[in-house]
């Protein structure tokens, strides 16, 4: 049971000096002198701020490879594969009260994998632990240069912006033909039949085609997040969240009509020529215009103070508290179709809780603890300096370096390991 | 420029050793072809039936390549040679249930011209399962000989490749003049890791995973629809001849076994994750890290080859490096050897959990086998566990306990003979048996207290090579030069790299000095995978002429080197 805390509920306002009782992994109780039962652990939270565990829709941390990038369709590979429960950014984002991330496929592809909803379940060697216990199915689309490149340094479609709508299209298509091939193989009465040829990446892209994977597109450039709202709607396909989404706010309206949402970034541009045309107060007027948006990191390092990067849009919009909360909690929550589960402090929820030493909106906030499923994985007390899960006898401790080049554009580019590599010390 | 395999390299080393050891003293049967008698009788032996199944001053007689009889008071055949046994002991020769051994690595397949990645040829994905390691096999490999030094009849050998290059097959470690008279049974298992194809699909294990998937529902498909085909073809349309989808039908059937080269944790989960989605019969193989897994296993029923690999055990500071150490890297050391004890003891740990298991020796090198056996038994492997699986749980999880794994009349005459009971530091095998044919070994006399054995020949002469040298060699990115130190400590060679760009310090690996060439291995990090990087080349004097050879982007480079002064 926390005690006394500052309870920033994010649906049902804030409650001061408010106990918060945790039973089965769930939020059971939350009111104001409560007694905890026998044998429940008290903390004292006299001063401090309770809120939401942090979600992070736009991650790949925790995760061995990250782009199939040798296809540009490959809607048959899922992250779920990848999980790597020994990344030690896994308890660096626990540091930062994240409790869940999206980790997502890279943006080499126009079509990439199946991306895994993760709880930081910090500690296990196995991958299955880390799984979101039925989140909803979710994949990575991406459009722009990224995909471009890839097809461009390959030789294979697309080479343009053109060519992304155009696999786009065909995907579709190619999956309708598929889904009404085995339509038919099913419907056939003939004992003797035959099945048609079985394609995973088909059988995916049909999933999507009926709503039952939840799209997350990777994107910067107005022009072509209206171009996939329209690709969309011709196919009929409806759960879509863009990436990023750099340029947004010149669609907002067009994004609230569709249903569409999107997960950006605070503050980060200009790294490439497709993101220029940005600004601080996307995340603002998205809101404003009643889109639902998150912000996320996209980073090893961001992810530690992703409170901080929803703070940005109260100097730069005006947010409220809530709705600047939102933007990190409820709202990726909904992104990932796991809103009834987290995002919120709610009698029933699940118990996974950020508590904070000044308000976690303030430049002062220090993250102390942080509980998935009411256990506690981050104690900020008790903090151990080498949280290697598995450690290799033979190598001296590796560099540790929080902030690098690598982590920050690890979804951009696919990875390539040359010789020169091998011997370069900036890897 | 040229390309050279790592076990290339190494296969040439070793048979530069056994060329060395056969101009001193010739084995006594070096082809199997001269045998006069193929009748043979130990006698008075101590003979370890199976694991703590004993017979002391036993004798066991052979005969047309079996056992005939096992016991006390037997007769002995009047053709048959006879073996004095007094003070040896005789045990069921030793079973593989992964490796390379008699197999050699093809020469890559060619990037094809105008390779449209998102589908590449097979051969070129590495998607060959209708292969065969016989295509590979090479009767004149050392390592055949070599492993049988090491006490092995038996191994399950499988092909070189990618993510599915083929059947393994178990072949019989003997000296014969053709392939098919070492074979003991083809198509075993269906071989498989997660090796993609450079620059193509599938390039990495996600792409590996997906595409295992779609390759196994689709053989479930397409086996009903050749099935239907073959009952009576009238009126349906004819099944495409697919060689891929037809090497996956014994497979869908669980008939064949999927044996899958998963050294971590991850990845052997990994396999397991398929292995439950589609249904076939797994064995995880070359596993080097299962200490956390063994319930899970156990329960699975997953056969199981540990790797005997093992990393080398962290230096423990001492003196001066101790008094200078921080507190932190005392507690980072510290975790270095909590875990090299958990690589030590993980067969322990997966024996106590009822975890039935056997040996690969994929990634190990054949002279650090019974080293690196003995370490497990420090680390709490009960002898007779060990030597359970080594031969019966590896031929029974193999499908082969009727024919090998124990000293039983009947059975196959793979025996191994030592003058010592084999899990002691001293004891040396006298004797081989494989397929019933005698191997005379010689043993080695120990020359200097402290000396091991099975390095000696790897560090003979070494002081022409210990001592601190200065290297250079060219990379795509310019030249790179540091420092190479050698050390013979205790007979063997060890030495670090260090690299001029201020990276750490690199372990070489498997240093040998052999008729003034020096060999070694160092790994390098690249983007999370490890990549094997293998030096070799001649001595004179101060001078080291060497090539480094990356078998990973089939790249050679070569690299010099000059002893520094006073040394």
């Amino acid at each position: 049971m926390i005690k006394n805390a500052t309870v920033l509920t994010v649906t049902k306002g804030t409650l001061t000096n408010t106990d918060v009782l945790v039973s089965g992994g769930k939020i059971s109780r939350i009111g104001k002198g409560l007694n905890a039962p026998n044998g429940v652990q008290e903390i004292d939270a006299t001063g401090k701020f309770l809120m939401p565990g942090i979600i992070d829709a736009h991650s790949h941390i925790a995760l061995s490879a990250v782009n199939e990038g040798t296809s540009q369709v490959t809607s048959e590979v899922q992250m779920g594969d990848v999980i790597d429960p020994f990344d030690v950014s896994i308890y660096r984002a626990l540091a930062g009260g994240v409790t869940s991330t999206h980790a997502l496929h890279g943006s080499a592809n126009v079509i990439g994998g199946e991306s895994e909803t993760l709880k930081l379940r910090y500690g296990s060697t196995n991958p299955e632990d880390l799984k979101f216990e039925n989140a909803p199915r979710t994949i990575k689309f991406a459009l722009g240069e990224n995909p471009t490149r890839g097809g461009r340094s390959r030789g294979i479609q697309p080479s343009s912006r053109m060519g992304v709508e155009a696999m786009l299209r065909n995907s579709f298509t190619d999956a309708q033909a598929y889904r009404a091939k085995w339509n038919a193989y099913k419907a056939d009465k003939n004992p003797r039949k035959i099945a048609p040829e079985y394609d995973l990446r088909m059988e995916t892209l049909v999933d999507i085609l009926e709503g039952r994977v939840l799209v997350h597109c990777h994107s910067y450039r107005a022009d072509e997040i209206y171009m996939l709202m329209k690709v969309f709607a011709d196919f009929g396909i409806t759960k879509l969240t863009y990436q990023h989404a750099n340029e947004a706010y010149k669609v907002a309206p067009e994004l609230a009509e569709f249903g569409a949402m999107a997960s950006v970034f605070a503050d980060w541009w200009a790294y490439k020529l497709e993101v220029y045309y940005s600004t601080a107060y996307n995340a603002t007027i998205l809101t404003r215009n009643g889109v639902t948006t998150s912000i996320n990191s996209d980073s090893g390092e961001l992810i530690r103070h992703l409170f901080h990067e929803a703070a940005k849009t109260q100097k730069y919009g005006d947010l409220t508290d809530e709705e600047a909360l939102s933007l990190i909690t409820l709202n990726p929550a909904k992104q990932l179709g796991i809103e009834n589960r987290v995002g919120s402090i709610e009698v029933g929820k699940d118990a996974d809780l950020a508590l904070f030493e000044g308000h976690p909106l303030s430049v002062y906030a220090i993250p102390v603890m942080t509980f998935v499923d009411g256990v506690k994985y981050f104690d900020r007390a008790n903090d151990i300096k080498d949280q290697r899960i598995y450690v290799n006898p033979e190598q001296a401790v590796e560099n540790v370096t929080i902030f690098n080049r690598e982590d920050q554009h690890r979804c951009m580019d696919t990875e390539v390991v040359s010789f020169e590599a091998l011997f370069s010390n900036n890897k | 420029m040229k390309l050279l395999s790592i076990k290339t390299i190494r296969a040439v080393f070793l048979l530069l050793i056994s060329v060395a050891s056969l101009s001193v003293k010739a084995q006594s049967d070096p082809t199997g072809q001269s045998a006069v008698t193929r009748t043979f009788a130990i006698t008075n032996a101590t003979v370890v039936q199976a694991p703590g199944k004993e017979i002391k001053e036993a004798t066991v007689v052979i005969k047309n390549g079996l056992i005939e009889a096992v016991g006390t008071n037997l007769t002995i055949p009047n053709n048959a040679q006879v073996i004095d046994g007094k003070g040896m002991y005789v045990y069921s020769a030793f079973i593989d249930g992964l490796a390379y051994t008699g197999s050699k690595r093809p020469e890559n397949v060619a990037r094809p011209n105008n390779l449209f990645s998102p589908d590449p040829p097979n051969d070129y994905a590495g998607i060959t399962p209708e292969n065969s390691v016989l295509a590979q096999i090479d009767i004149s490999s050392s390592t055949i000989g070599n492993m049988r030094k090491e006490g092995f009849a038996i191994s399950h050998t499988v092909p070189y490749g990618r993510m599915l290059p083929g059947s393994g097959a178990l072949i019989l470690l003997g000296d014969k003049s053709h392939a098919d008279e070492i074979m003991l049974m083809n198509d075993v298992s269906m071989f498989t890791q997660f090796a993609g194809a450079p620059g193509a699909y599938p390039g990495n294990v996600l792409g590996i995973m997906a595409k295992w998937r779609n390759l196994y529902r689709n053989a479930e498909n397409n086996k009903k629809h050749y099935d239907a085909y073959t009952e009576n073809p009238s009126g349906i349309e004819r099944p495409e001849r697919d060689r891929v989808t037809e090497a996956f039908f014994p497979v869908v059937t669980k008939q064949r076994p999927v044996v899958f080269d998963v050294a971590g944790v991850l990845e052997v989960q990994r396999a397991m994750s398929l292995q439950k989605d589609l249904g076939f019969k797994l064995i995880v193989g070359n596993v080097q890290q299962a200490w956390d897994i063994a319930p899970m296993l156990k329960n699975n029923g997953t056969g199981v080859f540990l790797s005997l690999d093992m990393p080398d055990m962290p230096k423990e500071a001492k003196g001066k490096d101790l008094e200078a150490m921080t507190e932190e890297t005392k507690q980072l050391e510290a975790r270095k050897m909590e875990f090299w004890k958990k690589y030590a003891s993980q067969a322990a740990v997966l024996s106590a959990a009822g975890v039935k298991f056997g040996f690969s020796s994929l990634d190990a090198t054949g002279n650090k086998i019974k080293a690196n056996l003995m370490t497990m038994i420090e680390n709490g492997l009960n002898e007779s566990d060990a030597l359970a699986a080594l031969t019966i749980n590896a031929a029974s999880l193999l499908g082969i306990d009727k024919i090998a794994g124990t000293v039983e009349k009947g059975k196959t005459a793979n025996l191994m003979v030592s003058n010592a009971p084999f899990f002691t530091k001293d004891a040396q095998i006298r004797y081989m048996f494989v397929d019933g044919d005698k191997y005379d070994l010689e043993i080695k006399e120990k020359k200097e207290a402290g000396k091991g054995n099975a390095s000696e020949g790897s560090a003979a002469g070494a002081a022409a090579v210990v001592g601190s040298w200065t290297y250079s060699f060219e990379t795509p990115q310019g030249e790179t030069t540091g420092k190479m130190i050698i050390k013979n400590e205790g007979g063997t060679l060890t030495g670090s790299m260090t690299s001029g760009d201020g990276s750490g310090d690199v372990d070489m690996q498997d240093v040998t000095f052999v008729n003034g060439v020096l060999t070694f291995s160092i790994s390098r990090d690249g983007g999370g995978q490890s990549i094997e990087l293998v030096i070799s080349g001649t001595v004179t004097g101060k001078t080291y002429n060497a090539e480094v050879t990356v078998s990973a982007f089939n790249f050679s480079t070569p690299l010099t080197a000059t002893k520094d002064d006073g040394q």
